[in-house]
């Protein structure tokens, strides 16, 4: 127990502290003389007396330092110094560690830092534990299924809980928003009653909704985020009270809501929820999401429970609708971050695996150096250095050492989270807030800290058990080389060769699974396609949309450049609606839940040529297909096999439940979509014409073939729809970056996982070579008496790489286990490949080999130009 | 007789801080109090005593002070602090008892 105040002062004021110590000690000595004259002795004598009983000063003096604590810090310092001076003298190989290094815990920054942005720091909400989803959930589908939910049972969910303070329904959607008369999308959230108490937020200008513009059918009001105030109102305070036209309504702003408050998605603007009478009435209508904030001290298992009894209840009162259902309550958290969070801590684990193959890269580094510096080492312990002493010493140079790799590590991780954004998928949350705070910080410096004794105690263990006698009886320059520092490196190259195989391994299933991702056939053909969202702003159900796109359609199929054109309510990688469909006709009585399900879809005529989806049989859709003509529908391939089986569709009729149910005679076949992505098998598709099909037809995504670069087409078309309406907002994309989309989330992991995997073949190449070039140097005299005695290139070639390729064989065989038993908990990520796929593993052994090859190849070929006579003579 | 120096390890501190329980004093008058109280069995060097001091004094179980001595001269005074008594009456009772254990064995016939 150190007291810090006086041990500052010891260290601070040590002459003075010194001095004082001095001064006590002359006291004593005095005291002393003036006692043996009080004796009798002369003052000669006294002195004398005085002298011999106060014993050795100096030592003594030393004595009261240490026990001060001043020599440790002493030491330290000397330590430091001596480190700093040691790596001066040879700069190559300080730069070589601290690169290695600063490459290892740079990537580790740069990943933590990801991590601790998305998945540790709490979300920026008051109490943010107690916010929770809530959410329908089918029993049989397990724990993780969460759906939507329906008004009326979200009602009975409110009214009847008493674990939740407040609870809240919500909707979000890209809108057409007109401010100051410029028409453009904006993230509209609908909000009910109680939204802004779940997340104990208020505005920070005007005021929060009040009681009478929630009710439905009221005077619709509107919340603005912060950052739609600044770019779109001018950061003006008498923003408040002017209005905003959401889908052509107009809404009073009442408030704007604080900076960093975007729930969800990043909204712009928040308004009064509207909903339709179906909506309020059907329990099966599950159009909304739900929160709730939890009361204090009631605990997610608690809320669980009371929830469950209710959604038993309803299940009882409304079998029809509620049955086998009940009610997901899950952390706001893991709504939002759930699904990437394997991900990242994947990739956390690899980078880490990457920051042990550089650890072993620099132990073996140091450990080579400890054998140069042997006697060195030797003297100070002649001279009475204790082991701990050299232990320490050694110690704080891979300490500095750290400590500088860590601070070029930092540089290079805000770097890499740079890199990191720029590679993730849109869709991962939080990604605005990395950056580096501290727990960054703590994390880089506790790294730091941590791998120098990783790989700083070995080589220093070493060092202090060297046998003085026998290095000091060493003879001049050479270095002593004892078998246990062979095996030791020997060790690391294996472990680090076993660890560059598991990344490897890693990284080739999931290239393997991607590559079988890329080479699915998504059923259309998204090159050169152009994609125009544009939303009239009407309500969804408004008839008077129709006629922008029957308007615009036309003018853009003449635009010079465009091939094909059509429209679509969900092009391919996204699903908008699905529902029951009935062949024939619709039943009497049918439940909604076990009909088979289809995808569902509007298109304008002509959107098959321009996606590049084959009509099968039968015909497109074509201008005829109108309100008030026979009802018609194109139905994909699964559907006709899964419905219709040998028999020919063509001219059957089908009921889909979408706006309305009456049937539609089937016209034409056409091939499948993938319509969630290339991971998903097709489902079942029902296209209808937006002509005929009002529900949706607002919100149409114009699909546009071109004849060169789709982007070049861009101008042109933001010229046409300007000019058929300025109140429509458009915004482009291409089929290939929407369709890229989907498999955003794997290409990350995969492009992240492979650089991972080819820095740790690169420093596991460096440690093979280090080690076959140190063994080579070691076994310099026996390979020159092998050569004198006849042996040929040849067969020194096959020695040294066969002692390479030895330790490289251990370490691939230690590896594949490793990587067979953690690729498991890649399953989940991997698309038509099995963890196990001998091919990848046959691949990874391959690359290996080559590698350890290729860097025991110099050392070996160096090997084989050894001079005999020299080699001999030099022993 | 034992020699003076053969101090038990620790008892030394013990013996400061009692010292220093009865008043504030300085190193020199610490040793010479020793010697005294204890009808000079125990005689302790400087090479024990200022390393015990300061250790005592890192510890916070004793604080020092400048002061002018009896002899009008400036010297390093010690007292003992609020935790150095409580240090001190757990060592004498831990001194206590080892005395005791210590003496019965020897008395054992």
């Amino acid at each position: 127990m150190l007291r810090p105040r006086l041990l500052l002062r010891s260290v601070l004021h040590r002459t003075q502290v010194d001095e004082e110590l001095d001064e006590e000690l002359q006291y004593h000595f005095d005291s002393l003389v003036d006692q043996g004259i009080e004796r009798g002795l002369t003052r000669q004598e006294a002195h004398s007396a005085a002298r011999r009983a106060m014993g050795p000063v100096t030592q003594n003096r030393e004595k009261c330092r240490e026990v001060r604590g001043v020599n440790f810090l002493d030491d330290l310092w000397r330590d430091l110094r001596y480190a700093g001076r040691s790596m001066r003298r040879s700069p190559g190989f300080a730069a070589l560690a601290i690169l290695i290094m600063a490459l290892g815990i740079g990537a580790n920054t740069a990943v933590f830092s990801v991590v601790n942005a998305v998945l540790l720091r709490p979300l920026a909400y008051r109490d943010p534990a107690r916010i929770i989803a809530l959410g329908t959930r089918e029993i049989a589908q397990g724990p993780a299924d969460f759906q939507q939910v329906s008004i009326p049972n979200f009602q009975d969910w409110k009214s009847q809980n008493s674990s939740f303070e407040a609870m809240a329904v919500y909707g979000s959607r890209e809108a057409p928003v007109v401010a100051h008369g410029a028409a453009a999308y904006a993230r509209a959230t609908e909000v009910s009653a109680e939204f802004l108490r779940v997340f104990a937020v208020a505005p920070f200008l005007g005021r929060p909704f009040a009681g009478d513009e929630l009710k439905q059918g009221s005077d619709p009001a509107a919340l603005i985020g912060y950052a739609y105030w600044r770019d779109h109102l001018g950061a003006d305070a008498g923003a408040v009270s002017q209005t905003l036209r959401v889908y052509g309504r107009s809404y009073r702003i009442v408030g704007v809501l604080p900076r960093g408050f975007g729930f969800p998605d990043k909204t712009d603007i928040w308004v009064t929820a509207l909903m339709s009478a179906d909506d309020q009435k059907y329990r099966t209508a599950q159009n909304w999401r739900a929160v709730g904030r939890l009361k204090p001290g009631v605990a997610l298992k608690q809320a669980q429970a009371e929830m469950d009894a209710i959604a038993g209840r309803l299940a009882a009162q409304f079998p029809e609708s509620n049955a086998g259902r009940t009610v997901a309550v899950v952390p706001i958290m893991d709504r939002l971050v759930g699904n990437v969070r394997l991900t990242l801590y994947l990739l956390l684990g690899a980078v880490g695996l990457v920051l042990l193959i550089a650890c072993a890269n620099t132990a073996m580094l140091l450990l080579g150096k400890a054998m140069a510096r042997t006697r060195e080492i030797t003297v100070r312990g002649a001279l009475g250095a204790g082991r701990g002493r050299i232990v320490r010493q050694l110690i704080t140079e891979s300490l500095l050492l750290s400590v500088i790799a860590g601070a070029a590590g930092l540089l290079i991780a805000s770097g890499g989270a740079r890199v990191f954004i720029a590679l993730a998928p849109q869709d991962l949350p939080r990604l605005d807030e990395i950056g580096i705070d501290r727990w960054v910080l703590v994390f880089t410096l506790g790294t730091s800290v941590v791998t120098s004794l990783v790989f700083g105690l070995l080589p220093a263990l070493h060092a202090s058990k060297l046998d003085l006698n026998e290095a000091l009886k060493q003879s001049g320059t050479r270095s002593t080389t004892s078998g246990g520092v062979t095996r030791m490196r020997g060790l690391l190259a294996v472990t680090e060769f076993a660890l560059t195989v598991v990344l490897l391994s890693g990284a080739g299933l999931l290239i393997k699974s991607f590559v079988a991702l890329q080479n699915v056939e998504p059923g259309f053909r998204p090159e050169n396609v152009l994609v125009m969202r544009a939303t009239v702003p009407v309500r969804p159900q408004a008839p008077e949309a129709n006629r922008y796109f029957r308007e615009i359609l036309p003018k853009i199929a003449h635009v010079p450049g465009v091939l094909a054109s059509g429209a679509t309510m969900a092009p391919p990688g996204h699903v908008e609606s699905s529902g029951a469909y009935f062949v024939d006709r619709m039943p009497a009585q049918f439940d909604v839940r076990s009909a088979p399900e289809a995808v569902l879809s509007v298109v304008a005529a002509g959107t098959f040529p321009a996606l590049g989806i084959p009509v099968k049989s039968g015909r497109d859709f074509n201008e005829g297909d109108t309100d008030g003509r026979p009802r018609v529908a194109v139905v994909n391939e699964t559907l006709d096999q899964r419905a219709f089986g040998k028999q020919d569709p063509i001219g059957r009729k089908i009921v889909c439940t979408y706006d309305n149910f009456e049937p539609m005679t089937i016209v034409g076949v056409v091939g499948d979509v993938r319509q969630t992505g290339p991971a998903v098998a097709p489902q079942p598709e029902c296209y209808m014409p937006y002509l005929q099909h009002g529900f949706n037809g607002n919100a149409l995504s114009i699909v546009v073939r071109t004849a060169t670069r789709p982007e070049s087409l861009e101008q042109t078309l933001r010229q046409v729809a300007r000019e058929t309406s300025p109140d429509v907002p458009v915004a482009f994309t291409t089929m290939d970056a929407s369709w890229g989309e989907n498999v955003a989330a794997p290409r990350f992991r995969t492009v992240l996982l492979g650089i991972f995997a080819a820095l740790a073949v690169c420093l596991a190449m460096a440690g093979i070579y280090g080690v076959m070039s140190c063994a080579v140097g070691q076994r310099t005299g026996e390979i020159g008496v092998r050569m004198a005695l006849g042996a040929g290139a040849g067969s020194v070639l096959r020695l040294v790489l066969g002692q390479g390729l030895r330790l490289a064989g251990f370490g691939l065989a230690l590896g594949i286990v490793a990587a067979l038993l953690g690729a498991r908990l890649l399953a989940s990520m991997l698309f038509q490949i099995k963890p196990g796929d001998p091919f990848v593993y046959l691949a990874v052994a391959t690359l290996a080999g080559a590698v350890a090859t290729g860097a025991s190849f110099i050392p070996a070929w160096r090997a084989t130009r050894i001079d005999p006579l020299t080699a001999i003579r030099h022993e | 007789m034992s020699k003076p120096t053969d101090l038990i390890q620790g008892t030394l501190g013990l013996l400061i801080l009692k010292i220093l329980a009865l008043e504030p004093t300085h190193g020199w008058a610490v040793a010479q109090r020793i010697s005294q109280m204890s009808g000079d069995v125990l005689q302790v060097g400087q090479s024990a005593l200022y390393p015990a001091l300061h250790k005592l004094e890192q510890h916070g179980w004793i604080e020092s002070e400048w002061k002018a001595s009896e002899a009008n001269r400036r010297a390093k005074y010690y007292s003992i602090t609020r935790t150095g008594r409580k240090a001190l009456a757990d060592e004498a009772a831990n001194w206590e008892r080892l005395a005791g254990a210590v003496t019965a064995i020897v008395r054992t016939a």
